[in-house]
């Protein structure tokens, strides 16, 4: 985004490795459908997806779309794109962005309205975008997700679900593509969020404040040198920063290259079936956590460190809770059961 | 939209969800299909993937967020404007004759629009009769919903519009589990190579289902068969007369989809596994009256071989009652787990007597006042206009553009072309459970059965999106074990840490629950307030009067009197029962269940011995 405010940089986080990881992981490959950070107040939840900019991919879009549309993939072109012949398509490279969802949006804003002033002018109906447009290719953060109006949350589900947003209101029949990376944070207790929302969550990480106390020091140590001198601090994480960008852009250059056994797959089963999950999106997830792990790792062999990962990070909130289980599942048996399969 | 979406055929299982979708395109008569199941079981895959496996339906959408205008058409602006013109431009109902109309999360559609598709679906005719304009055009449609249960029901209307119900599972087998990991990785890679790859199979099914559609017409039904439906449905006591006829019209399909030209007693069967379970109301059989947990309690005191020891120890309270409840107060407190509540409960209110409606939970929809809410429709506005519906007074406003003065703009809006937004939203409601936590309940492991109740009704609670509270009562005190919050998973926390012993303050308790109640009301003055008191109704602890009974008995006619909805769950399991708890749901006017009363029976079983005694 044009904006220039002083971001704390990502890197200067002290701890809150899953939370880290499962955001980076996100960037590298969308296709993990987002992630949900529950957390008290107070751990960084806010701080590390807003300093996600900096570190955020470049890439290609169509010049002058509103939805940003992938020029190299013509069966996601928007309406408007689709008109535009080959060879007339205008590229440009832009960074991937992150958009922000306010927690009092209205409807009309969320998924676009009529365009007030171009009808009175014209006398012609015309869409005006809102925040679903804005969100395609790109990052959607909803801070306080569980706060969201249950009918907001109806339509950013759906979208979600199909990466396609389709508007039948206010006099408007219009549809567009909306594919984004879904980023919720929120504090568990000031309510929950539905079970079928939080499954379309691709990865789930709980945070809790630093226990050790010398992390709490340099929690704060860094807080402080930031407020004092932002410039300063900033320039200090400069080299970190620069690094996890390339890293995360290798990352997603390896990402097609990376190969897994048919021991995975079976493992991916095995445990879904043994934790009891709703639905197949625990296991098509775990593969494709464990597979973007390996890529960040710049490896293109899954490895069992990738599957333990990928168990911790995406498995969690998936698990069928009967009637109201604690949601805990025994790592210590899926990291045996990671073991024993893979050699 | 969806030409690139997972192929049909290369979904691995759910033969039933395709099954019925396959026969709702052969036999148009049948009248939809819903699709119930939970989260991530390619529900919504395949009502996509259908329309590319044949070529002359196509699947319309109906988005939850759709406003009337759009369902049922509207006046046609730019030619209002531009040539003075009143010509109709259609809506959904319009786009959707003929063809598919989807409406995923069907539970959660607005009430208007429920409305408005129930009016449709009986007539198959859209009258349009607004801004003006008068038309009518014909809409018949396939109706495919789909929902997850777990999110909240379906209005009983609109159930019954649906012709057949599927549900969906996960799939167990590991095998297959592993199969659709790898189709799917496969085609979120490459999606269109995936599609060329399964376009055969695709094809496969198009051809079998235009067979189908072929020789449907031809199909001969016996008198026989017609009988053996009516009896199907006699014994599931299906209401109306509609299971029977899809009843018929699906086992055609099925009929056809062999290549048969006759029906067999074996289609009609299979064909009711589809049509009845959403119908069959059910008929309480003597065996899901009995009580098993009872049965346990008095084996329990068989064991101890003397039930005169229980029932006079129980007698004399409640002198005993205090002595031995001090005893055990602070030494012997112990919490017990949660005892899972096999049947599900579920807090009825009867709204037609208040008349509150406002809040965001999902016990009704009302129309919200405030300018929260699903828009959904419009109205000429009374007073002040706060929430203008911008796409309406453009409307009005442009089939009266001749005679106005524009200057210069294309339209011209005058005040009497203002139209306000309705808006629909959820009411919930307050619900606190006020526990019994004392040395009483904790005998025979009563705690861990009161728990799992609780927790079934706090699941209730979440589908409707109530607000809920815990007052715990033992010792001499009531306590706020959790505040009225909206978090179901810290109630449960809270509920499971909850310890017993002690005595029985029930008036506190009560009292406790009283100004919870009094407090959320300013708060929320429009949310429906709920008691839910868990006890024996053995009080021993007196609040004012030196009879601890008395006092509990007032109290509950005070709330009673404030107009509080209240459920009494009586854990009394004695041999004997004193029947306190009863004298309290009858002072307080409340709903009675015994803890361990059966309140729903298994639809699947109900169907299983529906097809068994017909065989």
């Amino acid at each position: 985004m044009e904006n220039h405010r002083l971001i704390y940089p990502f890197t200067a986080i002290v701890g809150q490795e899953d939370m880290k990881k499962a955001l980076i992981l996100n960037i590298i490959n969308p296709k993990l459908n987002g992630v949900l950070i529950r957390g008290e107040k107070g751990t960084a939840k806010s701080t590390a997806v807003r300093a996600l900019i900096d570190i955020l991919p470049v890439r290609e879009q169509v010049v002058d779309c509103i939805f940003s549309c992938d020029p190299r993939d013509y069966s996601s072109l928007c309406e408007n794109c689709k008109k535009i012949l080959e060879e007339d398509i205008k590229i440009k490279k832009e960074k991937m962005r992150v958009i922000n969802l306010p927690v009092g949006a209205t409807e009309d804003r969320v998924v676009g309205t009529l365009d007030i002033e171009y009808a009175i002018k014209s006398g012609e109906k015309k869409f005006e975008p809102g925040i679903l447009a804005e969100a395609n290719r790109n990052i959607l953060y909803v801070d306080e997700v569980n706060l969201l109006d249950d009918h907001v949350v109806d339509v950013l589900l759906d979208a979600a679900a199909m990466g396609v947003n389709s508007i039948e209101r206010e006099g408007i029949s219009y549809t567009h593509p909306s594919k984004f990376v879904l980023i919720g944070t929120m504090n568990p207790e000031e309510g929950d969020l539905r079970p079928q929302l939080i499954d379309r969550f691709g990865l789930v990480v709980d945070v809790y404040g630093e226990r050790c106390q010398d992390s709490r020091v340099e929690v704060i140590k860094r807080r402080l040198g930031f407020e004092d001198n932002p410039h300063k601090f900033i320039k200090e994480y400069e080299n970190q920063q620069k690094n996890l960008a390339e890293r995360i852009e290798q990352a997603k250059d390896l990402l097609d290259k990376v190969e897994y056994s048919e021991e995975c797959l079976r493992l991916a089963a095995e445990i879904a079936i043994k934790i009891g999950v709703d639905g197949h999106r625990a296991d098509i997830t775990f593969i494709k956590t464990a597979v973007t792990h390996a890529a960040y790792r710049g490896e293109i062999k899954v490895n069992k460190e990738d599957l333990i990962a990928a168990a911790k990070l995406s498995l969690p909130h998936r698990m069928r809770r009967q009637p109201f289980e604690e949601g805990v599942i025994d790592f210590q048996q899926i990291n045996e059961l990671i073991e024993r399969t893979i050699m | 939209m969806f030409n690139n979406c997972f192929p049909f055929s290369a979904v691995l299982g759910q033969e039933k969800i395709k099954m019925a979708l396959i026969l709702n395109m052969i036999n148009p008569y049948i009248g939809g299909v819903l699709i119930s199941g939970e989260k991530g079981t390619a529900k919504t895959t395949l009502v996509r993937g259908v329309s590319n496996v044949i070529d002359y339906m196509n699947v319309v959408e109906l988005p939850l967020n759709i406003t009337d205008d759009r369902l049922i058409g509207s006046i046609d602006i730019k030619k209002a404007i531009v040539n003075g013109e009143k010509t109709f431009e259609e809506g959904i109902l319009y786009k959707a004759h003929n063809q598919i109309l989807y409406v995923d999360e069907v539970n959660l559609l607005s009430e208007h629009i429920v409305n408005i598709l129930l009016e449709v679906l009986s007539t198959g005719t859209n009258i349009v009769e607004r801004e003006g304009i008068s038309y009518r055009h014909p809409s018949r449609f396939i109706l495919i919903g789909s929902m997850n249960p777990e999110e909240g029901i379906l209005r009983p209307q609109l159930l019954d519009k649906f012709g057949l119900y599927a549900e969906a599972k996960g799939e167990i087998d590991l095998n297959n589990r592993i199969e659709i990991i790898k189709r799917y990785i496969e085609y979120e890679n490459n999606p269109s190579e995936f599609l060329l790859k399964w376009k055969e199979e695709n094809e496969k099914i198009g051809s079998l289902i235009d067979k189908g559609r072929a020789i449907i017409k031809n199909i001969k039904i016996k008198d026989e068969d017609y009988y053996f439906a009516v009896d199907l449905c006699k014994n599931g006591n299906c209401s109306g007369n509609r299971a029977e006829i899809i009843l018929i019209e699906t086992a055609k399909a099925i009929a056809a989809f062999n290549q048969r030209e006759y029906i067999t007693e074996n289609d009609i069967k299979i064909a009711a596994t589809y049509v009845l379970p959403h119908r069959i109301r059910e008929s309480i059989t003597f065996e899901e009256l009995e009580e098993p947990l009872d049965k346990d309690a008095l084996e329990d005191n068989a064991c101890n071989g003397d039930y005169e020891s229980i029932d006079s120890h129980d007698l004399d309270r409640p002198k005993e009652d205090i002595e031995t409840d001090t005893k055990e107060d602070d030494i012997k407190e112990n919490i017990e787990d949660i005892v899972p509540y096999n049947n599900e409960i579920s807090i009825n209110m009867d709204f037609r007597k208040m008349t509150s409606n406002q809040g965001s939970g999902k016990r009704t929809k009302v129309k919200a006042n405030s300018s929260k809410g699903r828009y959904v429709r419009c109205k000429i506005p009374r007073g002040k206009v706060k929430d203008i519906a911008f796409d309406a007074t453009f409307r009005i406003a442009a089939c009266n553009q001749k005679n106005r003065n524009k200057n210069g703009l294309a339209v011209c809006i005058k005040p009497q072309d203002i139209r306000e937004k309705v808006r629909e939203k959820h009411t919930g409601a307050t619900i606190l459970f006020a526990v019994d936590a004392s040395g009483s309940m904790g005998a025979k492991r009563r705690m861990g059965a009161v728990k799992g109740a609780v927790l079934s009704l706090l699941r209730d609670a979440y589908q409707k999106r109530d607000s809920i509270g815990i007052v715990a009562f033992r010792k001499d005190k009531a306590e706020i074990l959790l505040n009225i919050t909206r978090s179901v998973d810290l109630a449960e926390k809270y509920l499971r840490k909850l310890p017993t012993g002690g005595k029985t303050p029930l008036a506190a308790g009560l009292y406790t629950s009283y100004q919870v109640l009094k407090a959320d009301k300013i708060k929320n003055p429009d949310s429906l307030q709920y008691l839910v008191v868990i006890s024996d109704g053995k009080a021993n602890v007196s609040l004012e009067t030196e009879n601890p009974l008395e006092d509990a008995f007032n109290l509950g006619m005070k709330i009673r009197n404030e107009g509080i909805k209240t459920m009494v769950i009586d854990t009394e399991k004695n041999y004997i029962e004193y029947g306190f708890a009863k004298e309290l749901a009858e002072k307080m006017d409340s709903e009675y269940i015994k803890i361990n009363q059966i309140s729903k029976s298994d639809i699947e079983t109900s169907i299983k011995n529906l097809l068994n005694i017909n065989q």
